[in-house]
């Protein structure tokens, strides 16, 4: 990660702090509590909700960052990957906690307004579907702008469902990720569709009651 | 060579085998029994039988715990039941390897990457309530890291109310279920506090670690209640071992450090490792033996431990009035088998049983590996009394479960073992008793 990438991030967490004692911080006060000036602030950020807005931004960075240094993660299963791009946001959220339960609504989870970071997490769910080999070759139509977005949006209510839970270190946001990237993952590595269109197929060529087939196989014996 | 049994052993077989039959025709009368249905309600307890045992295949891990609890994995059921027992709940999947990542950030504070130098995603080992993995520290110790499910607790919580409610439609003596059941309970909710574990591990290294026996060492600061981290212990488990095909003389090496292991624990009888499971116990590659997982840690009240104890002197006397003395006390027996047939059915299978179980403590050794053994102790696991009440003091569901897994362990090594030792530890812990009091 570039050094000027980790001091954005170091920007955004601590202006996460400043927002919960003040919701209209100046960036002075930041600026003498990372040691740093204004300007340095100024160089990076338009304002302050840039730098608020970069902290949900940050995360997807972080996210790859730390896949980056898990071994094996090309061999992680779809279920293992999602769970993976999930906790490691909660995770990431749940330093944070207070910040985001009072911004994420706006900042993110607002239905009309796109953000910078939506389009980061539907980027990363693109790869994580891509680079599956194990997906289904009939699941692979439903990989289209509309499963991220259907995706992005169960983020949504798992956010919800965190806020509310009251679970020891929110284990039961962990259980619930855990169980719904499962259903997920058997959709998807599902043959069920290919082996069906197999048969389909097999029979469509071969069944003596398809009358296009039948004819064929007719004129094929009597020219024999 | 004469075939007249003249050894203590030889002369013992005869005995127990008389008792099995015994046994063997009670528990065929009862089963027969409730087939058809000649008992006051026997169908309906048949039926709940079986609802019971199907509905435990849907409490997974803690279907596990119970099973291991009242012995049910080591043959103490028909095989009708127990199949339906041990079909799913030794196979219980490993947690994914991001959970896994997310566990411990969450516990310990860092990622595995970020806390060990290398971190092993794939579990070694995956039981009823966690599972292990292999990690190497930043100084290079090699360590294992256990860590729990996540909601654990809660599922004991309803598993264990779910299991009350299918055994009190099973057994009659709702009161005497409930102190069973809250005995599994306690001991189940202690075993997933890892920190009241990772203590438990530093007093068993204390007591056992020696040129025999190998305990791990644990690390407090990588643990937390939900994540316990302790030293690495190098070696194969029962099966892998066997596989390997060793000499008797290793077989019996092996075999006499867990007999010694198991005598040591009653001559201290401060703690007892109650979970004498096989893969709770690791041959070395240095010839040592190694005990691992001590969430299943147990204090026996004084007073059932040495009535525990007098049972095996006093079967092999076959002092009769000893014995229903003890009986009575442990609420094995709860009137008199002279008056009561089905008291003297009970009073008869558990002397037998009783006798059968103290004969390693006959001569100066005994061979575990002995077929005949094996059968005898099978036939009287197999064929114990099933009835719809619950019968004997709540701590012989452990007691039980420590001894009779040390026989099945033996007997599954093959190992022949010098026992004399043995019987002077429980004499003397006896007699020390008998000063005291």
């Amino acid at each position: 990660m570039k050094k000027e990438t980790k001091l954005k991030i170091k920007i955004a967490e601590a202006a996460t702090g400043r927002y919960i004692e003040n919701r209209r911080f100046t960036i002075q006060s930041l600026a003498k509590e990372l040691e740093i000036t204004p300007k340095q602030i100024f160089d990076l950020f338009p304002n302050r909700s840039s730098i608020l807005r970069y902290y949900y931004d940050s995360r997807i960075l972080i996210y790859r960052e730390q896949i980056s240094s898990i071994k094996e993660y090309s061999t992680f299963t779809l279920s293992e990957k999602l769970n993976n791009i999930f906790l490691s946001l909660l995770d990431q959220f749940s330093e944070h906690r207070e910040f985001v339960l009072l911004t994420y609504r706006d900042m993110v989870g607002s239905p009309v307004r796109s953000s910078a970071f939506e389009k980061l997490f539907k980027e990363a769910l693109r790869e994580i579907f891509q680079s599956d080999e194990q997906i289904a070759t009939s699941a692979k139509i439903l990989q289209n702008r509309f499963l991220y977005h259907a995706i992005y949006l169960q983020f949504h209510g798992l956010i919800l469902f965190w806020k509310n839970d009251e679970s020891h270190l929110y284990e039961n946001s962990m259980a619930l990720v855990d169980k719904w990237c499962a259903l997920q993952e058997e959709i998807f590595y599902s043959k069920i569709v290919d082996k069906g269109f197999d048969l389909g197929k097999f029979l469509y060529y071969n069944s003596p009651i398809n009358f296009t087939t039948s004819c064929a196989l007719t004129a094929k014996r009597s020219e024999a | 060579m004469s075939d007249f049994p003249s050894s203590k052993y030889a002369r013992g077989k005869i005995f127990a085998k008389t008792g099995l039959k015994v046994g063997t025709n009670y528990a065929t009368h009862y089963l027969k029994s409730l087939a058809n249905g000649t008992n006051d309600k026997s169908a309906l307890h048949k039926k709940s039988a079986e609802q019971v045992f199907g509905e435990f295949t849907k409490l997974r891990g803690t279907a596990l715990k119970i099973a291991q609890s009242f012995s049910i994995d080591q043959g103490f059921l028909p095989e009708e039941f127990s199949e339906v027992m041990t079909q799913a709940q030794y196979k219980v999947p490993p947690i994914n390897r991001s959970l896994v990542r997310s566990i411990i950030k969450r516990e310990l504070g860092q990622y595995p990457e970020q806390l060990f130098m290398d971190f092993d995603t794939r579990a070694i080992a995956a039981a009823s309530i966690g599972q292990v993995h292999k990690a190497t520290l930043h100084d290079g110790t090699k360590v294992a890291v256990k860590i729990q499910y996540p909601g654990v607790r809660d599922t004991i919580t309803s598993d264990i109310a779910l299991a009350r409610s299918l055994f009190k439609r099973l057994v009659s003596d709702g009161p005497q279920i409930d102190e069973y059941i809250d005995e599994v309970k306690n001991t189940l909710i202690h075993e997933t506090n890892y920190i009241r574990e990772g203590e438990s591990i530093d007093r068993f290294h204390e007591r056992f670690s020696s040129h025999e026996v190998v305990t791990p060492q644990w690390i407090p600061d990588l643990s937390t209640e939900r994540v316990l981290t302790m030293t690495f212990i190098e070696g194969v488990h029962l099966d892998e071992f066997l596989n390997s095909s060793p000499d008797r003389e290793s077989k019996n090496h092996y075999g006499q450090i867990l007999w010694n292991f198991f005598h040591k624990q009653i001559y201290d009888h401060e703690e007892i490792h109650a979970d004498t499971h096989p893969g709770n116990f690791l041959f070395t590659p240095d010839g040592k033996l190694g005990v691992i997982d001590f969430g299943c840690v147990k204090s026996f009240p004084e007073e059932f431990f040495m009535d525990y104890l007098r049972l095996l002197p006093t079967h092999l006397h076959r002092d009769e009035p000893a014995i229903k003395e003890l009986y009575y006390r442990l609420g094995v027996l709860k009137a008199d088998p002279d008056t009561d047939e089905k008291e003297n059915q009970y009073y008869q299978f558990c002397m037998n049983f009783g006798y059968t179980f103290a004969m390693p403590y006959l001569e100066k050794s005994f061979d575990f590996g002995d077929p005949e053994y094996k059968k005898l102790i099978r036939g009287y696991t197999k064929n114990a009394p099933i009835t719809n009440e619950p019968r004997g003091n709540k701590h012989f569901i452990y007691s039980t479960r420590v001894h009779l897994g040390l026989y099945h362990f033996l007997m599954k090594l093959g190992a022949k073992v010098d026992t004399e030792g043995s019987q002077k530890v429980v004499e003397d812990v006896l007699s020390d008793a008998l000063n005291d009091e």
